[in-house]
């Protein structure tokens, strides 16, 4: 569930920033000022989604991808069959 | 000039600067992965002339642009311009986006021989997929880190299983570099309010505040890739390590353009080339920055966290 809401989230700052860029294009008064009023809304979406992941991850609702890797110092990749008695 | 006609600027001679600087540094680029001595001196070359280029034609453009010879049909072109070339960085972007999604959910599980296809679970009967690199460690062998692993060997398959150690904490640097991008996209959004106002001295302030909150994380990138490299992870580090370099190399490299064309920005707000009314330069930098910056949260929420 919370994950669904992430992904909502970020498409909805990607949508902002669409509206953004059609802002930009536009040009003049009326497209500087969507662009503006777009981007606001983009940071905002942003900010707010970072909490929340952060706090998601805090209770637990989200599980992070935590990198698990090391390296032997001596690369020995040993694969043990087991001998058949 | 009337509103339809078009500007055309100057015989230019600076694209086929561009090029000749480009293929320069190419050449020399290839012959360095060749291992000839003077690849590099060429790259060298190639990329003084780059930035020679560069620094004459945009130089050339803001003149002409502060000269007042810019009409309405020339706006609407460099609008339409930035257009393009933001929609081939979706696209480049996307594809990476797209290479980490098919990996982590389609040919890695496939490999592992999920599903009932082609990758029948007796092609790689001794792979068991999982993503992150698959590190098969003996007991007691001494890790970079220092320590020693001791873990028992599984006695189903006899394939001893490593126990590995967390190379990327998504509580540590990642979140703190994603605190830093974003507080740089609040800090660029009250420049451009304060631009819109006409409150110049506040838009220096908040620009540089939002240049050095890039440079910061261009900094903690830099400490995370030594830390992640010195703990095994590496570009050759499986399908995980290429795709992880290769978003948030290309990433990182995309928030250093973005810090060199604020401070262009920077520059030409002191020189007094942008009003409340006037400043596609301006538009144009801040769309790119709050792309990089949705770009980096998207690494942080896939990547790190979902």
């Amino acid at each position: 569930m919370t994950q669904v809401v992430i992904v909502l989230i970020i498409i909805a700052i990607l949508v902002a920033l669409g509206f953004g860029l059609i802002g930009m294009v536009k040009g003049g008064k009326e497209g500087s000022d969507k662009m503006f009023k777009s981007l606001v809304t983009r940071v905002s979406l942003s900010v707010f989604l970072f909490l929340l992941v952060l706090f998601a991850g805090y209770m637990g609702w989200i599980k992070p991808n935590a990198v698990m890797i090391d390296a032997p110092v001596t690369q020995a990749p040993t694969v043990q069959t087991p001998v058949q008695k | 000039m009337s509103e339809q006609e078009y500007y055309v600027p100057h015989g230019t001679y600076w694209p086929i600067i561009g090029s000749i600087g480009v293929s320069t540094l190419f050449v020399g680029f290839a012959n360095q992965m060749h291992g000839a001595e003077w690849g590099g001196s060429v790259m060298a070359l190639g990329f003084a002339i780059m930035v020679f280029m560069m620094f004459g034609w945009f130089g050339q453009v803001v003149n002409e642009s502060t000269n007042g010879i810019y009409n309405k049909q020339v706006d609407r072109s460099f609008r339409w311009g930035m257009s393009w070339f933001i929609f081939s960085e979706v696209m480049f972007f996307a594809a990476f986006f797209g290479a980490l999604f098919y990996a982590r959910q389609l040919s890695v599980p496939w490999l592992g021989g999920a599903d009932n296809n082609l990758f029948t679970p007796d092609l790689w009967n001794a792979f068991s997929a999982s993503w992150h690199q698959m590190a098969f460690i003996s007991p007691g062998t001494e890790l970079q880190s220092g320590t020693v692993m001791s873990f028992p060997a599984v006695p189903a398959t006899g394939i001893e299983t490593a126990t590995p150690a967390m190379v990327v904490d998504p509580w540590g640097l990642p979140a703190l570099n994603t605190a830093l991008l974003l507080a740089s996209g609040v800090t660029l959004t009250f420049a451009h309010h304060a631009l819109r106002a006409g409150h110049r001295d506040q838009i220096v302030g908040w620009l540089v505040a939002t240049i050095a909150l890039g440079v910061a994380f261009l900094g903690f990138q830099i400490m995370e890739y030594g830390h992640a490299y010195h703990d095994g992870l590496k570009l050759t580090s499986g399908i995980y390590g290429s795709t992880f370099y290769m978003l948030t190399g290309f990433h990182g490299f995309h928030v250093t353009v973005g810090v060199i064309m604020l401070t262009v920005i920077l520059y030409r707000v002191q020189k007094g080339h942008f009003n409340a009314d006037n400043h596609f330069g301006f538009e144009g930098v801040a769309w790119y920055w709050h792309f990089v910056d949705v770009v980096w949260l998207g690494l942080f929420v896939f990547v790190y966290w979902l």
